[in-house]
Order: C-alpha cells, then structure tokens, then sequence
C-alpha cells in the first residue's frame, strides 16, 4: 500500500488531538465535578446546564459549530485548536459527571476521621479524597477515552486530516474508497483496543494492592 | 471568663444544645474534664452520645453554650463563628478514635499513622516515622506496618486507629463507642490499651456500652438521655448507687 | 446575533424537517436494533460453541470501531457487493448493525441478572413457556434494561449526526445547509443543539418514569 505513511500520518494527527483533550479534559472535568460537588451557587447550575446539553450534542454538530460559529462571536480559531476544544468540550462534560459520581459516593466515614485530625478541607481533598476518588473513576475514565476516539473522526469536517480523512482523501484519489477505510477502521480498532487493555491492567494493579473493600 | 481552675480543665462544656431542625438533640450539657481524667459518657441509643462528643471538637457546631479547650474557647472567635481552618488548629489538638475506625484504605498502617503529623504538623518525615513506628509498638502492631487497612482485623484497625491518635500527641481523647462494632473476643485487645493510656495520664472521654472498663478505669461517669445529662458520678456511686430512676433503669438493662 | 437567529429561525421548515428525519431515523434503529440484539443476545447464549464465539467477535468488534468508519464501510461497501442503494438506507442499516452489538450486550446483561427466585417461584405457580415469558420474565427484563435502554438511544441519536457526511438529509445536515447558504453559522448550529438538548431531555424523562414505576414494584 503506497498510502500507507499518509494513513499514518492522518493516524498520528487523530492520535495527538485526542490525546491533548483527554490529558486535558481529566483534570476539567474534575474542576466542573468539584463546582457541583461543593454546591457553589450559580456556577453549580451552570456547570449542570453546561454538562446537560454538551452531553446531547453529537460530536459533528459541536466541531461545526465551535470552527464555523466561533467567528460570528468575534472568535477566530485555526482547526486543530477548534478541533482540540471540540473533543475537549465533550470529553470534560461526560468526565464531570463520571468524577461527580465518585466524589457523590465517597464514604463520609472518611472525611470525618481527616476533619477531626485538623486536615483543612483543601488537604483532606488532596491526600484522602483524591488518590481514592481516582481508582474508582479509573475505569470509566479509561471507557470515556475509548469513546472520544471513537468521536474523533467527526473532526474530519473541519478540515483536520486526521486518520478518517486521510482515509477520504486516499480513497478519491485513487477511486477505491474501500481498501483506505478499512486499513483506517483496523487502526482505529487498535487504538481502542490499546486503550481497554490499559484499563484492565490497571484495575487489576489496583485490585491488587488496595483490595476490594 | 478564664479562673485558676482552667489549667487543671482540659475541657469545659458549658450550657451546649443542639437542635436538628425541631428536634432537640441536646439540651443544657455542662460538664468539665480535668486534665488526666478519664470520663466515661453512658446511655441508652439516641441519647446524644455521639452528637455530644462531636461538638466537641467541632464536627458538629453546636447551637447554643461554650467549649473550652484548656480554657481558650473554641468555635467562636472575636464574636464570630470560627471557619473550618481555624478549627484544625483545636482539632489537631485532640485525637478521636471512631467506632468504625475510619482507616484510610489508600494508605498502609504506617502512612496512616504518620499522615496528620507529617501534612497537618508539618513534622519531618523522620520524625513521623520514627514515632509512628514506637506508637504501632506500643499497640502491639509493630509488625504490621506497611500493610493496607483491609488485611486487618476490627481490633488490629481499632489499634491502629488508636496509634494513630496518638501521632499528634493530643491534649484529649475523644472515643465514640470504639468497641460497638467488634467481635467479643477481639474487644479486650483494644480496651486494654485503652487502660494502659488512662492509667499513664491522658485525658480520654469515651463514649461507650463497655461497663466493665468504665466500672474500672472511669474518673467520672456522666449518664445521658434524650439530650440531657441525667447522672454524673464516680463510677463506684453510678454503679452501685444510681441516683435517678433512669440510670436505674438502663442499668438493670445492661449490668448481667 | 439576534438577527442571525431571526433568520435561521425564519427557515425553521429546513431544521424540524431535519429533525423528523432525526427522530425517524433514531426510532426505526431503536426498534431494530432491540430486536436484531436479542437474537445476537441469544446466540451469545447458546450452547453452540462457534455461535458464542462469532456472536462475541462481532459484539467486540463493533465496540472498537468509530460509527462514522462502519457508515462509510457500509456506504462504499455494498455497492462492492452489487447492492446499490441511496444513503439514506445505507445510513439506516449501518445505525442498526452498528447498534445491533451494543443492544446485544444490553440484554445479554439484563438476562444474565435475572433473579432466578423470581422465575423459580413463577413456574412453581404453574407458568411455563410463552406466559412464563411474557407475564414473569419479560417485566424483569424490561425494567432492568430500560434505563441502559434510554442510555443507548441517546448515543443512536447522537450517531444518526455523522450521517450527515453521507448527505442524509437528518438535522445537522438541515443546520448545515441553512447556514451555509444563509451566512449563519452560530445561530444555525445552536439551534440544532438545542433541538438534540430537548430530544435527550424527553428521553430522560421517559426513562424516569419507567423507573419510577420501577421503584414503586421494588420498593
């Protein structure tokens, strides 16, 4: 196959993009699940209102709107930016729900034995709610990365010539769309695979040492 | 209000009450611990027990009276409701020991016990480690030190949770029914460390349906019910004399 | 902005009929893709052992693939098999197969959960067969899987979108043409936003329901 490296190199742009909004849309969503866990008035309803409809939105209809609305606010973004905040959008919203989740559920037993050693509320989130609240977000943190792969060929509409369109572009120049979307469906398969076998070997790690209780 | 007597009062709960919408959960609580006393809180469930001792390191903010914490108020200052922040301060100052031990799962026994030092205290590790290590020892749990919370058993956890009360070296031990939730057997392992620390002078007040050890190592008793404090004695007057029909009563329900 | 939204409301023609297409579309794969995943459920159940294994391969590999890649393959891919039909059925049978897999593992999961005291006590009481089925198992079913059900019907919803590239006339296609002859591309895209945002949330209310009703038969 004499595309294969424009492949790859479509391979590689999918691959960077999702991994600047997955680096960045961890630590995002935590914030936004902090703001509902804490209850800070008005901004607790607009993070809801936010996680709520970014939620419903498909990934194509919002990588429309960020690259070709943005101008008409009097924003102007290059693609891979209006293509990295689209995926980051979307993951930070299904994230905050994900860390809300854990942090919703985490025993007050806990929280109780830190306040009573003096721990103020911003290190007892440091060092007795976080490292917990983590390990049990991994694994649905892990499947939500699967899912912004799965989404990032949406970002072909943009103008990004990510793995999808690369796959695209083969395929019109050469007529025989077949054989590139193929080759691109077994790549993408491989980075979803790497991924759910990255969480399993985590979960067990963290079986391991911590045990279930 | 600061009299001579203050320094010999770890601590002083004046008039306190507290109300859980209409429900009053206490009501008019006055009592004072003298430093390296050991006082025993008796009564039925529902008494306010729990709720008692957590107003006094402030989990619980009361609503009405005073606590005084070797004779500085705590809670209020300049008028003003304390922040959470400037609790720790008085928290750290006092260990509590839970019924339920409240472990850290993330962290092993050791980590555990060296954690409020290390990251309230701003003690150096060393240091930490090297008390934690003699206050595992004490408890009987050298051995155990790096393993995780979950391997133990109640009464290994209790132990530890104890250690690591210990770990700030507390004016005050506060313990809300530390054996409630252990197997029979396993709970003479952990009342008998807690007599070895009244008998070297802490000042503990435990909340507790053990008889025997408040019969034994009590300084004083005091007997709640329905937030109030109904009966304060010495253990022997409480025991074989109570005074109001209501002790009377719970006690024929538990002594055997 | 006012005025942009004052003139891509103005065509609101262009995006309900869009939305139609949408709720058409989302609707007819839910119904399908029930039915076609029970039958794979059923197969992920059954004793034959190759059947397990190739009902498990295409569940698996289903869930590894983007739907956008699976929508061109069927796109491009039938007509290599001399079937040549327009996008929109190409659209609608590759929503299917592709959610096929994830309704496969919703039921094989409902199944799976089932209380068997439930089922032991009902053919103690006489059911078998067809009733035992209908009046004692499928209830269990339903109420178990209708929360993951509504789940999944929002990401049909969400995926019916990358429809779009292959020109089937759904309603981010609709947002897409207004703005691009009309030079309203914020407005036009909120818009289609807010109609997904009120397709989810009817969706989620229906779901509460059913699990109220739920709640109210468990206690």
């Amino acid at each position: 196959m004499p595309y294969l490296p424009f492949l790859l190199q479509g391979a590689l742009v999918t691959a960077s993009i999702s991994l600047v909004a997955i680096a960045l849309g961890i630590p995002l969503g935590l914030a936004l699940a902090i703001v509902r866990w804490q209850r800070i008035p008005l901004l607790s309803q607009l993070v809801a209102l936010y996680v709520s409809v970014v939620r419903a939105t498909p990934a194509i209809t919002l990588a429309l709107l960020i690259f070709f609305g943005s101008p008409s606010i009097g924003i102007v973004l290059d693609a891979t930016t209006a293509a990295i905040l689209t995926l980051l959008i979307n993951t930070s919203a299904f994230n905050c729900e994900i860390w809300r989740a854990a942090l919703i559920d985490f025993p007050r037993d806990q929280l109780e034995a830190a306040r009573a050693y003096g721990m103020s509320p911003g290190l007892a989130f440091r060092r007795v709610i976080l490292p917990q609240v983590w390990r049990t977000s991994l694994p649905a943190l892990v499947n939500e990365m699967t899912l912004l792969v799965k989404a990032s060929p949406a970002l072909a509409v943009i103008g990004i010539v990510d793995l999808t369109r690369a796959a695209s572009r083969i395929g019109a120049a050469t007529y025989r769309p077949l054989p590139p979307f193929l080759a691109a469906t077994v790549i993408y398969m491989l980075m979803v695979m790497l991924l759910v076998v990255a969480q399993r070997h985590v979960e067990r790690m963290v079986r391991e040492r911590y045990g279930t209780g | 209000m600061a009299s001579a007597d203050d320094a010999r009062l770890a601590v002083e709960l004046r008039k306190l009450g507290k109300r859980y919408g209409s429900l009053q959960v206490l009501a008019d609580i006055d009592f004072s611990v003298a430093t390296g006393a050991t006082v025993c809180i008796l009564g039925p469930s529902g008494s306010g027990k729990s709720t008692l001792l957590r107003c006094i390191n402030f989990l619980v903010r009361p609503d009405e009276g005073e606590v005084y914490l070797h004779g500085k108020r705590i809670g209020v200052k300049n008028g003003a409701s304390m922040t959470e922040r400037e609790l720790c301060r008085y928290r750290v100052r006092m260990g509590m020991v839970f019924q339920h031990f409240n472990l850290w799962p993330h962290l092993t026994v050791l980590e555990n016990v060296i954690e409020a030092p290390m990251h309230v205290l701003g003690r150096p590790r060393a240091d930490a480690v090297g008390q934690g290590k003699a206050l595992l020892a004490k408890v009987g749990l050298a051995e155990k030190q790096d393993v995780y919370p979950h391997t133990l058993s109640g009464g290994q956890k209790q132990r530890v949770a104890i250690a690591r009360a210990l770990a700030t070296n507390p004016d005050v031990l506060l313990f809300d029914e530390p054996t409630s939730s252990l197997d029979p057997e396993i709970i003479g392992e952990v009342l008998s460390v807690m007599e070895e620390l009244s008998a070297e002078g802490m000042t503990m007040i435990v909340v507790t349906h053990e008889m025997g050890f408040a019969r034994e190592a009590a300084d004083a008793v005091i007997f709640m019910d329905a937030g109030r404090i109904v009966e304060k004695a010495t253990p022997e007057a409480f025991f074989t004399r109570p005074s109001t029909k209501r002790a009377q009563q719970f006690l024929q329900r538990y002594m055997r | 902005m006012i005025r942009d939204f004052a003139v891509a409301l103005a065509h609101y023609d262009a995006y309900l009929n869009g939305l139609w297409n949408t709720l058409w579309l989302s609707a007819a794969t839910l119904v399908l893709a029930s039915l076609a995943g029970a039958a794979v459920a059923a197969l992920m159940l059954a004793r034959n052992k190759a059947m397990r294994l190739a009902a498990a391969a295409f569940v698996d590999a289903m869930r590894c693939v983007p739907f956008l890649l699976f929508a061109y393959l069927v796109y491009y891919g039938l007509p290599a098999l001399s079937l040549q039909l327009d996008s929109w059925a190409c659209g609608l049978i590759a929503l299917v197969i592709y959610h096929t897999a994830y309704m496969a593992e919703i039921v094989r999961g409902a199944w799976t959960n089932l209380s068997r005291e439930q089922i032991e006590a009902g053919r103690a009481y006489g059911f078998a067969g067809f009733p035992l089925f209908r009046r004692i198992i499928l209830p269990q079913l339903f109420f178990a899987s209708v929360p993951v059900i509504g789940n999944q019907s929002i990401y049909i919803l969400k995926d019916s979108a990358f429809l779009m590239i292959i020109t089937v006339p759904e309603l981010t296609f609709a947002a897409s043409s207004v703005q691009s002859t009309y030079f309203v591309p914020f407005a036009s895209f909120v818009i289609a936003m807010l109609l997904y945002w009120l397709v989810t949330l009817g969706i989620e209310a229906a779901v509460k329901r059913v699990e109220l009703a739920a709640e109210v038969r468990r206690g």
